[in-house]
């Protein structure tokens, strides 16, 4: 598989270290909901199909990557850094692990 | 002050080795700088970090991942967004450039010893470190001056491509050793020079 | 003796004779040869014996499809077993030993397998092997009884026990278009590719390109066709774009259009030049692939269809015109489509008389006709091979006539004499590389083969791969492929229609007659694939692993189709409704050595100290910590490795003892919103830790559960370095630059790992001040100037220096931090500094038995399941504010009263504990109840006991409470006394002092 890293350009996974389900939001530090911060820790989607990811290039630049990747044939839909999905602003906030 | 021990140590064999007919097919070279220092800029400053190099190194970092430059005695090259490797063969490199970056726009860490430098040139340079390293070693993908980020296995480095066939390789110190002599092994077939 | 070498012909240089070996005989054969083609030219005709019968088998083919001709390859005590002989280049010396016959080829006594056929039938195993329901022998003990014996009788080569010396090495590379195969398609792509600039590589399993034309005797505008392979190969040869890589197996494609090959370098080489490697494992990630991998032969099944001498027809032709080596003088042919008649005719050419051609169907072409009449021989249309009557090898043919529309015999038979059987069954498009690379294959009714998928991936096929098997369509293909548009050279030859009747198996009534085999290299027989459907494995996939058809070495590339044909004819259905099994990677055998490459022995990454030769000369015994070298110990003449680590701790108790503590994970946490990062990431406050301070810290995973721990020292307002353990450096960057990234983009901080940049000794010890003050300049050393937790700067020996006021072993201590290219020379001065005060070098079992006397936690306790509070750290989880972790580590499960706690252990029975051993409260040894286990154990200089550190149930509650050691598979028991985990110095008032 590789993973074009949009600093670094395409590369092996093998420099790659997959960082988890990036279809969840962490939750407010102050935030006392037990439900919201289970959801942030243990609930995921297990997507059939196009999933979002984290993918941090360890083996490179060391970025952080917001990767789309289809499960059922491992065909990378994008790929950027997650930095900028990060720090656009959300427009709707789901319960973090929530079901669509 | 004292010069820093090599941390290749008994592995450092000067001389030719491997296949011993025709020229060399790589030589292999401990640089030794003097400073190896790492400047990287927070987020929307990385025009000022790049200003802030030309000033305390005069190197003028084109725009570009991964772009670089090299003279004979500095060098300098993107790592990752907004953060450049920045080598001088003399010592004193941090200090010039902590005094030319301001902390609001970034951070400046002295590598000088954490870092090793190694040198791969020569005719089978490319066919050398193809062996160890999963990018295109390619010109036309990995032009002159420019940088990358890579790993063999546990070790991470990073390459300069200097000259048309002379690749410089950061490599973490503790490893450079081991690094070393599985760059000896892999030259073994084109021959190879230790200076 | 069957085959002989012809008198003229083939590429090979008959001035160049070659010796080699073959189960200790002598042979001799020339350049250019194959063990394959040399053996058939010197009449050798069995050249191993079938997996499960003991059959005698000759060559079937005449490449990588052979199934039967397996052999091992001796290079001194090296054995390389199971390569098949039609991929071995000879070379003078070239030593190989026939496989799976006891105690000759021609004399095997498990051939008498054969007589108790009946057993091996297909799933033997399973049904056999079920064991008793009682006894000694009782389920799968019986089958381990048996495997043994039927290991020696049944399968392939043995490996040798003598370590390959061998080198391996990997490549990567790079290219626009990978052309795979170097047949006509293959090398008019890789030309058309490369006149358009790109970087070409072409990679084709044979020592030399050019695929069927070597052996094909048509003219490509006007000139011979192996002379057209030449002029294409030498100006690939002089293009500056284009990489040739012959003896390249490509096995397997993956995703994102990366490759993988085999490169034989020094597979043909007596004496490999210096440096060279054996094999050469090649990673190619193409930009597109021009599959070009051409089509196998598959035979017919009939009965009697293994005996050698019985070959594919092509394969015949190619000995005969490649090789010069002719598989018989008098040759049969038995054939369902055209292409076997091209054959007959090469072979007539050679020099064979064709004896007759049996041809299943009642009428043919009249371009089949007219090759008919060039080769020679009896046409017998309308006619079937039903056996083989003879020994060892193949003597005449019994045919019968057939009617191929209901596949039945009829009439009566007769027998054609003759000493060489070319079989066609029609071909198979090698579609192996497409197959992995995407979704199923199709079936092709006229062609009665699957044909290559869709592509998946970015890859477009040429030639006999997609089934257009002449050679003009295969030019035309590849030059399309290849991204060209140059005139087409013109091929000379009529093409024959290799589209076969549909006849798969050819089957007497009553099934009489001689086994007939489908998978030649498993010893599959077609009645294997019917008994497996009446016992109701239907499904291609699990025919497959109940038969083992198609498995092994050659992975079914001449029995698949034939196999599914058989499997289709029992249920009833049509080939493609049956199904085909997806192909996985490898295409062919790939040596582990080339996998491996430069990861093993020597050249398997180390981790250094800057002080790693100084430790070495001094005898320290080294430990392997990860990929860090340490010292375990500095061990006197005649010392156990506890007697070393007891007195190395007692110096440091007693007097002052040096540690190397450089791999100590450190990462430098810089920017204006450090210290605000720090406060999150910790559970204890960093924001309010003054400059030139250093202070302890916990971190919990976002879970609640303790993650790793360390001090932080604040260099500057902005600048923090962190200190991490050892074996958790790379996790802890990652954990922080994860949060960085995605949950807190908008702090300005940089993280960069600096483990490397410096060297780190730790000084402990009652005299450990009076060393720095030896040798320290710059600054005091004293109680006011570095207290606890202090950081001051100076030079030893002219060298900056860094030195912190903390300690792990409970004493007076100071780590002391330089320039990495500068630690041997601060460690040198120290040393001197403390000779006065007998200062001692300690390893990692002295810092271990150090810190288990004070109860200071490492990996072994903060385990991925503990919490703070389970460590009795939960004065560490600040409350003023939040931190990652604080959210979680609250709920019901991560306070209970009966979570496992941090307790110390003193063996009772003074004798040594170990690490893993369950505790439990009673002192039988049955095995039930545990209450907890032992996590770190030592001999205590301090305690004069053997103790231990432990997770317990319950843990405080249990102070001064009796345990047993439970550790059944070390059979280690005994009493043990629960106390607290501070052993020595509870008030810590020897570190401040």
């Amino acid at each position: 598989m590789l993973i074009p890293c949009p600093y670094c350009g395409p590369r092996d996974v093998s420099e790659f270290t997959y960082q988890g389900d990036a279809n969840r939001t962490r939750p407010d530090p102050l935030s006392t909901d037990r439900e919201v911060w289970d959801g942030y820790v243990y609930d995921r989607l297990n997507t059939a199909g196009d999933h979002r990811e984290y993918w941090q290039h360890s083996g490179g630049c060391r970025s952080h990557l917001l990767v789309v990747r289809s499960t059922l044939t491992h065909a990378i839909v994008s790929a950027g850094f997650a930095r900028d999905a990060a720090t656009k602003p959300k427009k709707t906030r789901r319960k973090a692990g929530a079901r669509p | 002050m004292a010069e820093q021990v090599s941390p290749l140590g008994p592995a450092w064999m000067p001389g030719r080795h491997g296949r011993a007919d025709g020229e060399a097919g790589v030589v292999l070279t401990e640089t030794r700088p003097g400073s190896i220092v790492q400047a990287a800029a927070f987020p929307g400053s990385e025009k000022a970090i790049i200003a802030a190099i030309k000033k305390a190194a005069g190197l003028s970092l084109p725009d570009g991942a991964g772009g670089g430059i090299a003279t004979d005695t500095k060098a300098a090259f993107g790592i990752a967004p907004g953060r450049f490797l920045v080598v001088d063969q003399s010592e004193g490199l941090a200090d010039r450039l902590r005094a030319a970056i301001k902390p609001a726009e970034g951070a400046v860490t002295d590598l000088s010893h954490g870092r090793t430098a190694i040198r791969v040139s020569g005719p089978h340079a490319e066919w050398v470190l193809a062996k160890l390293f999963a990018i295109d070693l390619d010109p036309t993908a990995f032009p002159l001056g420019a940088g990358r980020a890579t790993q063999h296995h546990d070790i991470q480095a990073h390459l300069h491509r200097t000259a048309p066939a002379c690749f410089d390789l950061y490599v973490f110190r503790s490893l450079a050793r081991s690094f070393w002599t599985m760059l000896c092994h892999a030259a073994e077939e084109v021959g190879y020079d230790v200076r | 003796m069957s085959g002989s070498r012809a008198a003229t012909g083939g590429r090979i240089d008959r001035t160049s004779s070659i010796a080699f070996s073959f189960d200790g005989k002598t042979f001799h054969g020339y350049a250019g040869d194959t063990l394959a083609s040399a053996l058939l030219a010197n009449g050798v005709s069995t050249l191993g014996r079938s997996f499960k019968y003991h059959r005698p088998r000759g060559l079937l083919a005449a490449g990588i499809d052979e199934p039967n001709a397996l052999v091992t390859v001796l290079r001194g005590d090296v054995r390389e077993p199971n390569v098949p002989a039609t991929q071995i280049e000879i070379f003078d010396g070239l030593t190989v030993e026939s496989q799976n016959r006891f105690p000759s080829l021609d004399l095997d006594v498990g051939a008498m397998n054969q007589i108790a056929g009946k057993l091996l039938s297909a799933g033997f195993y399973y049904k056999t092997f079920m064991g008793p329901v009682a006894g000694p022998l009782k389920g799968t003990r019986f089958w381990m009884f048996c495997e043994r014996f039927i290991r020696r009788a049944a399968g392939l080569g043995r490996a040798g026990k003598t370590a390959d010396t061998a080198r391996y090495e990997k490549m990567n590379a790079f290219c626009d278009v990978l052309v795979v195969g170097g047949g006509p398609a293959g090398l008019m792509a890789a030309k058309a590719a490369a006149a358009g600039g790109g970087r070409v590589i072409l990679a084709d399993l044979d020592p030399e390109f050019g695929g069927a034309l070597k052996w094909s005797s048509e003219t490509i505008d006007g000139e011979p066709s192996r002379t057209f392979v030449d002029h294409t190969v030498s100006a690939l040869e002089d293009a500056a774009n284009v990489r040739l890589l012959p003896r390249t197996t490509v096995w397997g494609y993956y995703d994102g259009n990366t490759l993988a090959a085999l490169e034989r370098v020094g597979d043909h080489k007596r004496d490999a030049p210096k440096g060279e490697p054996r094999h050469r494992h090649w990673v190619i990630r193409a930009g597109r692939v021009v599959l070009a991998t051409g089509a196998f032969e598959r035979p017919i099944v009939f009965p009697g269809n293994d005996r050698p001498g019985i070959m594919l027809a092509d394969a015949a032709a190619r000995y005969a015109v490649e090789y010069g080596a002719l598989p018989g003088r008098k040759i049969v042919v038995f054939a369902n489509n055209d292409g076997a008649y091209v054959s007959a005719v090469a072979l007539r050419q050679a020099g064979a008389d064709i004896v007759a051609i049996i041809d299943v169907r009642r009428s043919v072409s009249d371009h089949a006709r007219k090759l008919a009449t060039r080769a020679g021989g009896e046409l017998l249309l309308g006619h079937a091979v039903v056996d083989t009557p003879g020994g060892s090898r193949f003597a005449g043919a019994k045919v019968q006539p057939f009617d191929a529309a209901a596949g039945t015999l009829f009439g009566t038979a007769r027998t054609i004499p003759g000493d060489c059987l070319a079989v066609s069954g029609g071909w198979s498009p090698a579609i192996h590389l497409a197959s992995q690379a995407g979704a199923q294959a199709r079936w092709d009714d006229r062609l009665q083969t699957f044909l290559p998928p869709d592509p998946g991936q970015s890859w477009s096929g040429a030639g006999a791969f997609l089934g257009r098997f002449s050679t003009a369509e295969a030019i035309a293909d590849g030059i399309e492929a290849g991204g060209g548009s140059s005139d087409l050279p013109a091929v000379d030859d009529e093409a024959p229609d290799l589209a076969p009747a549909p006849v798969f198996e050819i089957r007497p009534a009553g099934g009489k007659g001689s086994k007939a085999f489908v998978d030649f290299q498993h010893d599959v027989t077609a009645e294997d694939v019917r008994l497996a459907h009446r016992e109701g494995f239907v499904s291609v996939e699990h025919l497959k692993r109940y038969t083992t058809l198609g498995m092994a070495t050659d992975q079914g590339r001449t029995s698949n189709v034939p196999g599914l044909a058989i499997m289709a004819g029992a249920r009833g259905m049509a080939i493609p409704d049956v199904g085909t099994t997806r192909f996985r990677p490898p295409f062919s055998p790939v040596s582990i050595g080339a996998l491996a490459a430069e990861r093993f022995g020597d050249l398997k990454p180390h981790r250094l100290t800057p002080m790693h030769d100084w430790h070495v000369e001094e005898g320290a015994t080294m430990v392997a910590a990860g990929l860090w070298h340490r010292p375990m110990i500095y061990g006197h003449p005649g010392e156990t490795i506890e007697q070393a680590y007891v007195r190395e701790a007692e110096a440091v108790r007693g007097s002052v003892g040096i540690v190397d503590v450089s791999t100590l994970g450190k990462i430098m946490v810089q920017g204006p919103d450090a210290a605000a990062f720090l406060d999150r990431v910790y559970t204890g406050m960093f924001s309010t830790l003054p400059v030139g301070k250093a202070r302890y810290g916990l971190m919990l995973r976002e879970d609640g559960f303790a993650f790793d721990d360390g001090t932080t020292w604040r260099l500057s307002e902005t600048d923090f370095l962190m200190t991490t353990t050892t074996a958790n450096a790379g996790k802890v960057m990652q954990h922080l630059e994860y949060l960085l990234d995605i949950a807190w983009p908008d702090l300005k901080v940089v993280l960069t790992s600096v483990t490397d940049q410096w060297a780190g000794a730790a000084i402990a010890g009652p005299d450990a001040r009076k060393v720095l003050e030896a040798c320290v300049t710059g600054t005091g050393v004293d109680d006011a100037a570095l207290p606890f937790m202090g950081i001051v700067h100076g030079e030893i020996d002219g060298v900056p220096v860094m030195i912190c006021r903390l300690s792990f072993s409970g004493e007076l201590a100071y780590e002391v931090y330089c320039g990495a290219g500068h630690g041997q020379q601060v460690w040198d001065a120290l040393l001197e500094a403390g000779k006065p005060f007998a200062m001692v070098p300690y390893g990692l079992e002295a810092l271990g038995t150090l810190r288990i006397e004070k109860g200071h936690v490492t990996g072994s306790e903060i385990d991925g399941r503990t919490t703070a509070r389970d460590l009795h750290l939960g004065w560490m989880l600040s409350r003023k504010k939040p931190f990652v972790g604080s959210a979680m580590m609250d709920r019901e499960g991560l306070v209970a009263d009966d979570r496992l706690q941090l307790v110390g252990l003193v063996a009772l029975d003074n004798r040594p504990l170990k690490g893993g051993a369950h505790l439990v409260d009673h002192a039988d040894r049955a095995l039930r109840d545990s209450i907890g286990h032992v996590t770190s154990v030592c001999f205590s200089p301090a305690v004069g006991k053997y103790i231990a550190l432990a997770l317990v149930k319950g843990g405080k509650a249990r102070h001064g409470t009796r345990a047993f050691i439970s550790d059944p598979i070390r059979r280690r028991y005994g009493a043990v006394e629960i106390v607290s985990h501070h052993f020595f110095d509870p008030d810590g008032s020897r570190m401040h002092g």
